[in-house]
């Protein structure tokens, strides 16, 4: 107990010294910009924010860092009973926190519902004008108005151990590489040759459901009017995954398995496809990763996951809440963020900036920021819907099943219709 | 003295006044709300619509949730037996007078119980991981297969391993209480079938089997329901190929907190509760039949 005291004394001590800063800092800037001041000082206030996600501390302190008056309280709730928790309290109505956040996974739900703030309202197009389509288009409900905004972008790429790469692609050059497998084809038979060369021990991907995560945002919305549609790019990638399979071109370990992890830091696989937030799968104990790994563009542009943050309807610090999304969704943030964490911006503006000095010591001299760029802005902005998730990962399922037990894409796609029907009994599947 | 009898059973019912507010607040509500809940249409985010028997209707023609019915009684089978079977012999074993450490054991195969099913899942799928597991490295180190078994690909395997973790996490408890029964079973009968000259096997068919006979039927019925209502350690193993190890619980589980179909999970518990309850009724004219018996 008096040693969490003392932590919190030395905590809260540390924060007034940062209070201290940034006032100094305001009362000198106040000459020049007399209006902002104006609103600056307005921004006081107890803020109460619910994540799972433990950087978002970070983003309280840099907030409170410029709005010293504002206070802001982060719970996190780490683990899968996160949505259930806020749920129960958004229905209850007691202790609901001012702004929560949500998962990509499950954000059509939430925003959806009565009970987030229509951001639109409060001028959030203005703050989202920048972005990655893709990124404000998820925080969009149906009827297209901004319900929930995310501070950064989730984009993946395939990445290499360079040493690696020289040895079994005769390359490192992630230009290179990125032409190399601008293909499904084309890593077919890079995968076969990979496979023989190190007879059997060495493979290009992790799996074959790396296919699934590349095209699962780059093919049609699975349900239009109530209908279930089946994208008859999903059959092409059926036949391409098979023959990933049956090559040995992938090293059948499921993305983010025990094996997948080690495969990573061990080389047995040449091209990881993995989102740019999973650095902290790299085992870089002593800095061992430093210049050691590259990134190359996937023949589609891919992201995977994303936080977003939405402020509760009832919320009685609307206007300071807003403050704060402002901020996450503004350049100062995003820029400290990329070179605090290197979790890549949601603003274009903050790519472009970065383009061609933004280094990361796992990456040596290569400006990471540029495949990542060339493949996220493609990606097409979809308004997250009710069924997308759900039905993407029945889909990964059966489908999944279906390549490892051979079977015909016909008998897949009945399986697959029985599983959805069974689960959203209201769609029509035929 | 008849009067100061009518007064002292008042400070009775106080005394019980708090178990039954809590059972009416955390044990009764819910169970009635349930059953409110299965007749609307409710995702939690809405407001919940009345739809009649809808759920109901749905829930018989539901083949996912027969199949669950299926996997867990297929489990629950696969575990009990050689459960009930290890623990009977263990406990026979350990019964004997001659065995030393006695009570080492007794301990060192209790503690599976003690560990929680969520840990004993997430350890029996890193054992059974294909391609990183140890079950694999050490079945082709000694040359038993040459290549990996994908031990999740296959259904029967699969349910083998679930059954694999609850057989490992009860059957210790499931000896302690041979022990017991062994232990109530009178001297005077082991002393007197060995002046008769019976031999161990003799004793162990027709005087302990028999007379545990109780224990086994007590162990084997308080096991159905613990078994119907598997869910934590299979959870932790995935839905396996073709949902072969979806169990009913798991299902009510992904139905009403990952699919957020509040209404339909509860019509889904209420079916849980009628089969249980099913079970539970067979269960006890078993029991009432061997009382005949005895």
């Amino acid at each position: 107990m008096k040693k969490w005291l003392s932590i919190l004394f030395a905590a809260v001590l540390i924060l007034s010294l940062f209070a201290g800063c940034s006032n100094s800092e305001k009362s000198t800037s106040s000459k020049d910009k007399k209006s902002d001041n104006k609103t600056a000082q307005k921004v006081e206030g107890k803020l109460t924010i619910w994540t799972f996600f433990g950087q978002v501390k970070d983003m309280a302190a840099e907030f409170e860092k410029k709005y010293p008056d504002a206070k802001v309280e982060v719970k996190i709730f780490p683990g899968d009973q996160y949505q259930t928790k806020l749920l129960n309290v958004l229905q209850s109505g007691k202790g609901v926190p001012d702004i929560f956040d949500l998962e990509r996974g499950y954000i059509d739900k939430f925003i959806n519902s009565k009970y987030v703030v229509n951001l639109s309202d409060m001028g959030a197009e203005d703050l989202v004008k920048d972005y990655v389509p893709y990124v404000q288009a998820l925080g969009r409900d149906a009827k297209g108005d901004v319900r929930a905004i995310s501070d950064h972008s989730s984009p993946g790429g395939f990445w290499y151990i360079k040493e690696n790469a020289k040895k079994y692609l005769g390359t490192d050059n992630p230009d290179e590489i990125s032409a190399m497998v601008d293909s499904y084809d084309k890593i077919i038979e890079l995968g076969k040759k990979v496979n023989k060369e190190s007879n059997g021990k060495v493979h290009l991907i992790s799996h074959f459901g790396d296919i699934y995560n590349i095209e699962a945002y780059n093919t049609k919305p699975w349900v239009k009017d109530g209908k279930l549609t089946i994208d008859p790019a999903w059959k092409e990638n059926y036949k391409v995954q098979q023959e990933i399979f049956n090559n040995d071109v992938d090293a059948k370990l499921e993305f983010f398995s025990a094996g997948w992890g080690n495969a990573i830091n061990d080389g047995s696989v040449v091209l990881t496809a993995m989102p740019a937030w999973a650095s902290f799968m790299v085992d870089n104990k002593d800095d061992k990763a430093k210049d050691k790994f590259g990134v190359a563009a996937t023949p589609k542009g891919f992201y995977m996951g994303g936080t977003y943050r939405s402020i509760y309807e009832k919320s009685e610090n609307k206007d300071l809440a807003y403050k704060f999304i402002e901020f996450i969704a503004g350049k100062e943030w995003q820029q400290h963020n990329l070179e605090a964490t290197g979790n890549m911006p949601g603003l274009l503006t903050v790519y472009k900036d970065n383009l061609e000095t933004f280094k990361s010591p796992m990456f040596g001299d290569q400006n990471i920021l540029k495949p990542y760029y060339e493949t996220v802005k493609d990606i097409p902005g979809l308004k997250p819907d009710k069924y997308g998730e759900e039905v993407l990962s029945k889909w990964r399922k059966v489908a999944g099943q279906g390549i490892k037990d051979k079977d015909d894409i016909n008998n897949v796609i009945e399986k697959f219709k029985k599983e959805v029907k069974n689960t959203f009994p209201e769609l029509n599947v035929d | 003295m008849r009067k100061s009898s009518i007064n002292k059973s008042q400070f009775g019912f106080y005394f019980v006044v708090p178990y039954f507010i809590t059972f009416l607040i955390f044990g009764l509500t819910p169970i009635i709300y349930s059953l409110y809940l299965s007749f609307m249409k409710w995702d939690g985010f809405s407001d919940p619509v009345f739809v009649g028997l809808a759920n109901y209707t749905r829930l018989l023609q539901d083949t996912f949730f027969l199949k669950s019915i299926g996997n867990t009684l297929i489990i629950w089978v696969l575990s009990i037996v050689p459960q009930l079977i290890l623990a009977l012999i263990l406990a026979m074993i350990l019964n004997e007078k001659f065995i030393r450490g006695k009570h080492f054991f007794r301990a060192v195969f209790y503690f599976p119980n003690i560990v929680t099913p969520v840990t004993l899942g997430v350890l029996f799928s890193l054992m059974f991981d294909w391609q990183t597991g140890s079950v694999n490295k050490l079945l082709m180190g000694i040359g038993l297969i040459d290549d990996p078994v994908n031990w999740f690909n296959s259904p029967w395997l699969a349910r083998l391993i679930v059954a694999g973790v609850i057989m490992w996490q009860y059957f210790g408890f499931n000896m302690l209480v041979f022990i017991a029964g062994l232990q109530s079973i009178p001297h005077e009968l082991y002393e007197a079938a060995e002046v008769d000259g019976a031999s161990r096997w003799d004793i162990a068919i027709k005087i302990t089997l028999p007379l545990l006979k109780p224990v086994l039927l007590f162990t084997f019925i308080t096991s159905i329901i613990g078994g119907l209502q598997l869910f934590d350690a299979p959870l932790m193993l995935g839905n396996g190929p073709d949902n072969s190890t979806l169990t009913m619980v798991m299902y009510l589980y992904q139905t009403a907190f990952k699919n957020f179909d509040y209404s339909y999970g509860a019509a889904i518990a209420y079916a849980i509760f009628v089969i249980i309850l099913i079970f539970s009724l067979i269960s006890i004219k078993f029991s009432k039949m061997n009382k005949v018996e005895q």
